[in-house]
């Protein structure tokens, strides 16, 4: 767990962070949202103490950060940041023992932790390993900076904007990948972004700041519903909100059940999945102009219906 | 448009921002004056010497003929560097460029000296041998720092420079030397840097420079005339580069 | 390997035009009777006469013709007549020499006229050539190299080069000239080691004290501008002075001539280049590199010592190379002060006007640049690999 408590950082006379409190709770991502020069960054880096801060506390598992040796703390907690910061002499291998080889591992132990990080994020060990990280692509370096980050099984994880430079599509890749590590691992993940999409598809709990100052924090849905002020509404996106919800909510929420009668007239309607979001859904129906869709479950069996006029109940 | 606006700002406004330059030309020019009669002082250095001020030549000419020794070779050097850089990089003479830009580049190790030396057999003792040498060591840098310039040019430049319908000739003058010009003045720089240090050198094959008399200290053992010659020198190199650096900071 | 036939390698032509010649045009040899007299000299006709003159032509016209119409095969066979042709030099030179200098004057001498000095350079030209239109491999290349060296050296080992004006001068003073080489590495190296140590020590201060920057590099840039006769003369002066007042100073060799102010002016010129590559290469490291390195918790050493240090290497390694490079040049003006070396052969050459003898100072000169040169440029390369990929 980590909990800021009135944490403040000045730069000469500026305050980059102002008496932000803010705690997350463990297996808690927790994702830090605000335009650039807002503060966040220099939050999470007061957290590993690459930053020291001005003024307040910051605790972690209840025990104050500056109670530890900054390097101690530092192997203790994952970081990944945007240009991966790999070293470019070492190859993907030897990156990715960084942390396990400063706290004095084995050599066996480190080479099989190596191993099992590659295989976990996908990358082939034998084709991998031995690659120096100029031969990588944006998103093949991302994946050996998370593997980095992970590599000494931290409960902390600190990420900044790490899928920021990535094109789209490979960003999307790494979200997905990120939220299944994430349901198997379950670490206290402080993540970065100055993207309000990206944030509303990982968090657990949002936390917008502007001006050194947390605006609001909550769930995704809460800040849909409920944007504190104008500022969290711009970043939201204004009109766009409704997509974003939906974007947010699973067919399986609003869908009807099957009526067996029904099934063989309906067989013809357009699939959407179970897990699939409203907004897909929505996007089916505009293309197929059609007003109802069959969903089905993953193993393609039909399973209900999700009708048009069921987008516009409010989800249970 | 800038750079002229710089050089106008030189005449006018600012020529306090040419301190530096200024201030090592006085110390030089004092220097002459002041030299031929501080027997008293050199006399304290070279205390058994007959003679401590270096007489055979007065100081002035000798600046004056290290000046146009290295003025003449890097004239030519000028020229022909920039002339060659241009050509091959046009597309009738493209297929010289690889050689020429090894060349210059791989010249650059050999050290001024060797090349002096190596002219002697050549071209033989004199002034006109150690212009030869000053010019074909003084080639290397600016060649290759024109080089440098040309192909570093945009390429989007030159293809807009085209589309407006510029000509061959018209490109060079008006965008590629322009845009170049800069990465060639420190080339022409590092060249006449170089030179005036090796027509120093140059006194010991028989141009009259300021070497002279440090190599006939050297030859007599007479401090003095060795001090004289080194402090010119110095001064002489100092003006110029700073005048460089000045000049090229307008650019 | 493609055999398509490409447009005439131009750059071949020309300098076979220029080598046709030279050739036969310039003197490729003189013959002196002894070392002060002037020689007389000979051109290819006067040497093996019409019918050999064309002879020797041939290879010259086979590369202007396989130029003409190149594909991949025909360079590589004008490669194989380069080297030969490069091969077979010191051999032509060894037959000159036994035909035409008297075997019973031992003062007689040969020596290698302006025609053969221009046909060397125009050869290598042509291989510089060969070098970027062929994608030659690195063995291939060395193999070549170690054909033309070996050539060279089986020609001076079997005696017979030993008439030329420059054996002579060597045969002369071989200890002298072992001696020299020996004394030039050794101030080079030691003025390149203290330079880099000192330009370390000062490269990481300027790093710590910003404020130093700008007058540190000043006055080094000062010093890089005064030309190296002047400074070892402005050197001089003060070091005899503390010589005639300290005797101890004397004794240990510090004085006005000799190998201090030349050690002196060696580091003085040397800190420039070598302070501002490594404090450039140490700047330059990428700070996100650093920045992670530190959020991994490595400590200030380990981040230094595993991360900087390693990446700013290459630039360091230019650093040390250029500054052994101007090392070597500015040496051989040192003999001047008395410092010794190879330059003492150079400029004792020119006081004789025994240009050989200038020859045998310059060219080992030469070729201890191009070896440094090499040799570092190799090992930055070895250190830069897979950080830069390309």
């Amino acid at each position: 767990m980590i909990e800021l408590r009135e944490v403040s950082k000045l730069f000469g006379r500026e305050h980059a962070v102002d008496g932000i409190s803010l705690t997350v709770a463990s297996g808690e991502l927790c994702v830090l949202v605000g335009t650039s020069g807002c503060g966040k960054s220099t939050t999470l880096r007061m957290i590993n103490r690459l930053i020291e801060h001005s003024a307040g506390q910051i605790l972690i598992d209840g025990q104050q950060i500056r109670s530890f040796n900054g390097q101690v703390l530092r192997r203790r907690m994952g970081y990944a940041i945007q240009s991966t910061g790999l070293f470019p002499h070492w190859s993907v291998a030897r990156n990715i023992g960084l942390v396990p080889r400063l706290l004095k591992w084995t050599p066996a132990r480190i080479e099989e932790r190596v191993t099992e990080l590659m295989e976990l994020l996908g990358l082939e060990p034998a084709t991998f390993a031995d690659k120096m990280p100029a031969q990588l692509s944006g998103g093949q370096a991302q994946r050996v900076g998370v593997a980095r980050a992970l590599a000494a099984d931290p409960d902390i994880l600190l990420m900044d904007e790490p899928f920021g430079a990535l094109d789209p599509i490979t960003r999307e890749t790494l979200q997905d990948e990120l939220l299944r590590l994430q349901s198997r691992l379950r670490k206290t993940i402080v993540f970065v972004t100055h993207d309000m999409d990206e944030a509303l598809k990982l968090a657990d709990r949002i936390v917008v700041m502007n001006q050194g100052r947390i605006v609001q924090q909550g769930t995704p849905q809460t800040l849909l519903h409920e944007p504190a002020d104008e500022f969290v509404e711009s970043l939201l996106g204004g009109a766009d909100r409704g997509l974003k919800q939906a974007g947010l909510t699973r067919v399986a929420t609003l869908m009807q059940p099957l009526d067996p009668a029904q099934a063989k007239a309906k067989a013809d309607l357009p699939t959407v999945g179970v897990d699939d979001s409203l907004r897909l859904a929505l996007s089916l129906m505009l293309w197929h102009r059609c007003e109802s869709l069959m969903v089905t479950s993953e193993d393609g069996q039909p399973v209900g219906t999700l009708a048009f006029h069921d987008l516009l109940r409010t989800a249970p | 448009m800038k750079r002229q606006a710089g050089v106008m700002r030189i005449g006018v406004s600012s020529l306090w921002a040419w301190w530096v330059p200024l201030a090592w030309l006085v110390a030089l020019l004092a220097m002459i004056q002041i030299m031929p009669d501080g027997e008293d002082i050199f006399r304290q250095i070279a205390p058994d010497n007959r003679s401590v001020i270096y007489r055979r030549d007065d100081f002035l000419t000798l600046v004056a003929n290290h000046m146009a020794i290295v003025g003449v070779a890097s004239l030519v050097a000028i020229t022909a560097g920039v002339g060659a850089a241009v050509v091959v990089t046009r597309s009738w003479g493209r297929d010289f460029l690889p050689l020429v830009a090894q060349l210059a580049s791989m010249g650059q190790t050999f050290p001024p000296v060797a090349v002096l030396a190596l002219s002697v057999p050549m071209l033989g003792f004199g002034t006109e041998p150690t212009i030869m040498a000053l010019v074909l060591y003084g080639l290397l840098p600016i060649v290759r720092n024109t080089l440098v310039g040309l192909q570093g040019i945009d390429a989007d430049v030159l293809e807009a420079a085209r589309g407006m319908g510029m000509s061959a000739i018209q490109i060079l003058w008006q965008v590629e030397l322009p845009l170049a010009f800069k990465v060639i003045v420190a080339g022409i720089r590092t060249s006449v840097t170089i030179n005036i240090a090796t027509a120093a050198i140059g006194s010991t094959i028989g141009a009259k420079t300021l070497g002279d008399p440090i190599i006939a200290g050297i030859i007599n053992g007479n401090t003095a005339y060795i001090l004289q010659g080194a402090i010119l020198i110095a001064l002489l190199a100092l003006c110029v580069d700073s005048s460089f650096e000045r000049f090229s900071r307008l650019l | 390997m493609s055999d398509a036939k490409q447009p005439a390698n131009r750059v071949i032509i020309a300098m076979i035009l220029l080598a046709l010649p030279a050739l036969h045009g310039l003197a490729l040899t003189s013959v002196q009777p002894n070392r002060i007299v002037p020689g007389d000299a000979y051109r290819l006709m006067e040497i093996v006469g019409l019918g050999g003159a064309l002879l020797l032509s041939l290879p010259f016209v086979a590369v202007l013709w396989l130029a003409w119409r190149p594909s991949e095969k025909r360079m590589r066979v004008i490669f194989v007549i380069n080297i030969a042709l490069l091969m077979a030099l010191p051999w032509a030179l060894a037959l000159f020499c036994m035909s035409f200098v008297d075997a019973d004057q031992p003062y007689a001498r040969a020596g290698v006229g302006p025609g053969i000095w221009t046909l060397l350079f125009l050869l290598l030209l042509i291989l510089i050539e060969l070098r970027t239109r062929l994608q030659l491999s690195k063995g291939l290349q060395n193999m070549a190299a170690a054909l033309v060296v070996g050539s060279l050296s089986l020609a001076l080992i079997s005696g017979w080069l030993e008439p030329l004006a420059l054996a002579r001068e060597y045969a002369g003073r071989r200890e002298q000239f072992a001696a020299a080489v020996l004394y030039h590495l050794m101030l080079v190296g030691a003025a390149v080691a203290l330079s880099l140590v000192i330009g370390f020590l000062l490269a990481l201060l300027i790093r710590r004290l910003t404020r130093l920057q700008t007058p540190a590099f000043s006055v080094l840039s000062i010093i890089q501008t005064i030309p190296s006769l002047a400074l070892f003369g402005l050197l001089l002066a003060p070091l005899a002075w503390l010589a005639a007042r300290y005797p101890l100073l004397a004794d240990l060799g510090v004085k006005g001539i000799g190998w201090a102010p030349a050690l002196i002016a060696l580091v003085g010129y040397s800190l420039l280049p070598m302070t501002r590559n490594t404090f450039v290469a140490l700047e330059e490291v990428p700070p996100d590199v650093i920045e992670s390195a530190r959020g991994m918790g490595m400590s200030p050493w380990q981040v230094f010592s595993q991360v900087r240090l390693p990446l700013a290497l290459p630039v360091l390694l230019e650093g040390i190379r250029i500054t052994a490079i101007q090392a070597i040049g500015l040496a051989a003006v040192a003999a001047l002060i008395g410092a010794g070396g190879l330059g003492t052969f150079i400029f004792q050459g020119l006081g004789q006007a025994a240009m050989d003898l200038v020859v045998l100072g310059a060219l080992p000169i030469l070729i201890m640049a191009l070896i440094v040169d090499a040799g570092f440029s190799a090992l930055a390369a070895y250190f830069r690999r897979g950080v830069v990929h390309d």
